[in-house]
């Protein structure tokens, strides 16, 4: 116990007296005016400048005058000949950087230490003046960093060396003109010498191809002393065989031998390094790969947590592309899943997620249930993002990845883990038809009990959309009343609009609905209170004249065709009289309208966050716009909008872009025209196409754009009839018609009159993929199997030479417009053969699968096995013929 | 690049902290994110024991090292096994200044010996020196034995 209470004094004692209590930059800045002494104290200006060193590793700056002031006072430090202040000197002038005016007052001290006799003075002379000079004075030392590059001693000539990979990215001609003396400082017997020589030397030559090749070359026969240096060699040779697959067709691989040699190197930097390089070899052979997939199946087994950290890494990266190529491994990995570095177990359960097979999940799923408990946050994400893609990969397996998904929901967790989770049920219920009420189950009793208002409101929101359609919907208003009665006004609100939903889908639940809609009108809060009075009203559950079925459920599903912007602009120029507010008054063309719909376009599938609602209401938008045009309203069903087409370069003076609508028996085109220049304003705009090279196309109709001011975009359109149901292809040369007006700037009128002029467009062309819907199937073989086999055409094409397999195959699926699916569209790097599984809709709503199977030869010819199912055998005809023709 | 060395004190304060080509808007950043890193997953490590991550292309390796813990960010050919090597030149040098892992008063007594040590191994975030003895020698300004 004594012993115990003595220790307590010690730690007290070494607090009190740690040498920088109550440190203080001023005190010090004072104290540092004892370099000024006459007699220097060598130890106690030591003293000072460890002081000023603990200032600035805190992170404490100088001002330009106190930097200045402590940098004059260190340079009188010169005088003094103790060796440890020197070197204490050195480094704090490093760490003060000097600016160029006042660097002159040490250039002349550092010069005679960079020739002085001591060799000790020349490194740190050299290291000094280096970090503080500018090129002028650069090319006065050039001489003596040339004569240190070969010193012997090998601390000059690294000092020298190191310099010059540091100079080099301020005054490269100058560094470039070492290249002999750093060539020779390659052969140096110091092992870092020639470390920090070959990275200088590959720097200085890195844009010469044939050089670094050459460097490569030379050293690869050779001997290199340090492992560091052996790394560096590797990484140059992967580069030279990546540089030389390119234009060397031959098929043999330079240097490979040397990179497998390495892999028999005593130390293990350089081992992992060259198996490294070996995965990653652009089109590696199994043969090129095994030996190196078993050193790193060795290292996963080691004792040093960094090298099976690295040798995890890089099994996971070439498990994304080669999973058969890593199975060996599985079992060395499974037994990471323990590992004590998160880091690495992460990676492990990811790798085995990738290559294990349907038959492993359910013990990979128990393994992973005990490694989670334990692990941060975002490595958990990492585990419920490679889950996902592991339940899509096998949809029979639902079942026990949604039950471990809901498990870890009940869980502690942040935010972003809880909507991960979230995200991937529901992306499992969209996908899989078979996990729908399971996965609704799951987030009902998540809401139960969830922290988080979004994530309730979102799963409220997709509740009201999925839960009346399953086979029994009663289930659910338990869960969403508790809401209304237990939750904060956002998601009470929410919750409202969800038991409406209910109501609306669901006649035999509508009278108990408005039980509860009419108990929500007593709500403390307002916007709930005027939800549920909304929704009774609609439903009719107050008595009043209900709307049609169908208005109603517009009203609750239907998206808002309206921009949010335009209804906030419509709504602050709205002045309070008698007249009401009038919805239909708001303007319904999207403004930058090619900027959103190419953001929308970029932007990843994801749960919750973005609905796959999203592309159909664009659809919707369109639909409604077009039908809103009388001359247009007889054309039917509107089929397919094409993405916009840009019909402009970027930064004109007037920015078009087309889209194409397709309808049975017509084609409209609407072009979105924005006017850049603001002292004009465009009016009786309208495109004049000219047809003559789409025979089968004749112009029905144009509607002209009446006014087309600055920055506010508008619509002019014309439509042409085609023959019905056939696929006619064809190319349109565009022109744009207007008459501008001068605008005056100050008063923001137009003048009277104006004049006609033309600004002349990019060509459009209708393609055969314009017919068809991209549309994807969860479990392709099944919906394959389940289409008639008789309606099956299959034929074989040449493509000819390709750059490679993935550029073949993406061309095809661009000609065929048809959706990818269970990933297929991703060829891996090395592939010489692939399979690629599409799916879609052909006008006239008929159904399409197309399997691909494409072969690539060592002259990069690429044959391609076409074999197309659909539900009109003339469709299965018509694909190859658009195949064929392309 | 050797993007940063830190090390901090059990508490997470810093001690020393050298950041090389990241710009200054972001060091604070790195800091926190280094300090609750270490946070999280140093407790019951032994001494020298290395932890890994990487975060994108960025590399991190820490330990501690008596009352200090130490961490390495790195990018490109600094990736985790350089990183190593120099995480492991790092805690040698400062064995050997300090005579045994240090403690934090130790650390601070020797303060400017280690502040020499990390000049002599990383220079503006390149490995230079990476053989403890020759430090011991260089930090003196004596030249290496070897030669």
């Amino acid at each position: 116990m004594a012993q115990l209470v003595k220790k307590d004094d010690d730690r007290d004692e070494e607090a009190e007296y740690s040498p920088f209590v109550g440190i203080e930059k001023g005190a010090v800045l004072q104290e540092a005016r004892v370099f000024n002494d006459p007699q220097l104290d060598p130890r106690r200006c030591s003293q000072v400048i460890t002081k000023l060193l603990y200032l600035l590793n805190q992170g404490d700056s100088f001002t330009k005058f106190e930097a200045t002031d402590v940098f004059f006072a260190v340079t009188k430090l010169f005088q003094s000949k103790d060796i440890g202040l020197r070197r204490m000197v050195y480094l704090m002038i490093k760490e003060l950087s000097p600016c160029a005016d006042e660097v002159i007052i040490v250039t002349s001290c550092l010069m005679k230490d960079m020739n002085s006799k001591t060799d000790m003075y020349r490194a740190n002379a050299i290291r000094v003046l280096c970090r503080i000079i500018d090129g002028t004075l650069l090319t006065q030392i050039e001489r003596y960093l040339k004569q240190a590059i070969v010193d012997k001693n090998p601390v000059v000539a690294s000092a020298a060396l190191v310099s010059g990979i540091h100079l080099l990215q301020t005054n490269p001609e100058i560094v470039k003109r070492w290249s002999n003396e750093v060539q020779e400082a390659v052969q140096s017997r110091a092992a870092l010498v020639q470390f920090h020589a070959l990275a200088l030397l590959h720097k200085i030559r890195q844009n010469d191809r044939l050089a670094v090749s050459k460097l490569v070359t030379s050293l690869t026969r050779g001997t290199v002393r340090s492992p560091l240096a052996q790394c560096l060699l590797i990484r140059y040779t992967s580069q030279v065989i990546r540089e030389s697959s390119n234009s060397n067709q031959t098929g043999d691989r330079p240097f490979y031998d040397y990179l497998e040699g390495c892999l028999r190197h005593k130390a293990e930097m350089v081992i992992f390094e060259a198996a490294r390089a070996i995965t990653e070899l652009n089109g590696v052979s199994s043969r090129e790969l095994t030996p190196a997939i078993t050193v790193l199946q060795l290292f996963l087994s080691s004792s040093k947590p960094v090298l099976r950290f690295a040798a995890v890494r890089t099994l996971n990266k070439v498990a994304m592309t080669r999973p058969l190529a890593v199975t060996n491994c599985n079992i060395d990995m499974e037994s990471l899943i323990a590992d004590q570095n998160r880091s690495i177990a992460t990676l492990a359960i990811t790798t085995l997620l990738k290559t294990g097979n349907e038959s492993s999940v359910d013990r990979l799923m128990k393994q992973i249930t005990n490694f989670m408990s334990d692990i941060a946050d975002e490595f958990k994400i990492v585990v419920v993002e490679a889950i996902r893609s592991l339940c899509l990969k096998f949809p029979l397996k639902y079942r026990s990845l949604m039950n471990f998904l809901s498990n870890i929901l009940r869980e502690e967790g942040g935010f972003e883990y809880k909507k991960a989770i979230v995200d991937s049920i529901v992306i499992l219920i969209r996908d899989i038809p078979d996990a729908k009420e399971s996965g609704l189950l799951h987030l009902c009793e998540f809401i139960e009990d969830c922290e988080f208002t979004y994530l309730s409101t979102q799963i409220l929101h997709f509740l009201g959309n999925e839960g009346p359609k399953t086979s029994d919907p009663s289930k659910y208003i338990r869960y969403i009343y508790n809401r209304v009665i237990l939750e904060n006004a956002t998601v009470r609100a929410s919750a409202v609009c969800t038991l409406a939903k209910f109501g609306a889908m669901v006649d035999s639940l509508k009278p108990r609905i408005f039980v509860l809609l009419r108990r929500c009108l007593y709500d403390s809060d307002d916007e709930v209170r005027d939800r549920a009075t909304l929704y009774l009203n609609t439903l009719g559950g107050d008595g009043a004249v209900v709307e049609t079925d169908k208005d109603v459920k517009q009203f609750l599903f239907g998206s808002l065709d309206i921009p949010l912007v335009n209804l906030e602009t419509s709504l602050k120029n709205y002045e309070p009289s008698e007249e009401p507010f009038d919805i239909n008054s708001v303007p319904k063309e999207v403004r930058s309208q090619p900027l959103a719909e190419k953001k929308a376009a970029g932007k990843k599938p994801s749960g919750l966050g973005a609905p796959p609602a999203a592309p159909a209401s664009t659809v919707d938008t369109y639909e409604k716009l077009l039908s809103s045009i009388p001359e247009f309203s007889s054309f039917g069903k509107l089929f397919k909008s094409s993405a916009p087409v840009e019909l402009t370069e970027a930064e004109t003076e007037y920015a078009v872009n087309v889209v194409k609508h397709i309808f049975d028996g017509h084609v409209v085109f609407q072009y979105n025209c924005t006017n850049t220049i603001p002292e004009q304003l465009l009016e009786d705009v309208s495109v004049i196409v000219d047809a003559s090279e789409a025979e089968e196309f004749s112009e029905v109709a144009v509607k002209p754009l009446r006014s087309l001011p600055y920055d506010s975009p508008g619509q002019t359109f014309v439509a042409f009839e085609k023959p019905e149901g056939v696929t006619a292809v064809g190319k349109f040369l565009n022109v744009l018609r207007f008459i501008v007006k001068e605008v005056d700037p100050s008063s923001g009128e137009a003048e009277d009159g104006g004049v006609e002029d033309e600004y002349q467009l990019e060509d459009l062309e209708v393609v055969a993929a314009d017919y068809i819907l991209k549309v994807g199937v969860s479990n392709f073989r099944n919906a394959w199997e389940s289409m008639d086999p008789d309606t099956e055409r299959v034929d074989e094409y040449g493509l000819g030479p390709r750059e490679s397999l993935a550029e073949a195959v993406g061309v095809v699926i661009n000609l065929l417009g048809l959706q990818p699916c269970e990933g297929t569209e991703v060829v891996p790097n090395n592939a010489r053969s692939h399979t690629c599984l599409l799916s879609g809709v052909y006008i006239g709503n008929v159904k399409v699968l197309v399997r691909l199977s494409f072969g690539i030869d060592s002259r990069k010819e690429v044959a391609m096995k076409l074999a197309v199912r659909s539900d009109d055998i003339s469709v299965s005809d018509a694909i190859h013929e658009i195949v064929a023709s392309g | 690049m050797l993007l940063a060395v830190l090390i901090a004190n059990p508490e997470g304060n810093i001690l020393v902290e050298r950041f090389n080509g990241v710009p200054a808007e972001e060091r604070l950043h790195w800091r926190s994110f280094l300090v609750k890193l270490g946070a999280d997953n140093l407790k019951g490590i032994k001494n020298e024991e290395l932890l890994v991550a990487c975060h994108k292309s960025v590399y991190i390796v820490y330990t501690v090292l008596g009352d200090v813990s130490i961490y390495l960010v790195g990018k490109d050919n600094y990736d985790e096994l350089a990183l190593s090597e120099a995480i492991f030149v790092i805690t040698s040098a400062l064995k050997d200044v300090c005579g045994k892992p240090p403690t934090e008063r130790l650390f601070l007594d020797k303060y400017g010996k280690i502040c020499l040590c990390f000049d002599e191994i990383v220079w503006k975030g390149l490995l230079e020196n990476t053989d403890k003895d020759r430090i011991k020698r260089l930090i003196r300004l004596k030249p290496p034995t070897e030669f």
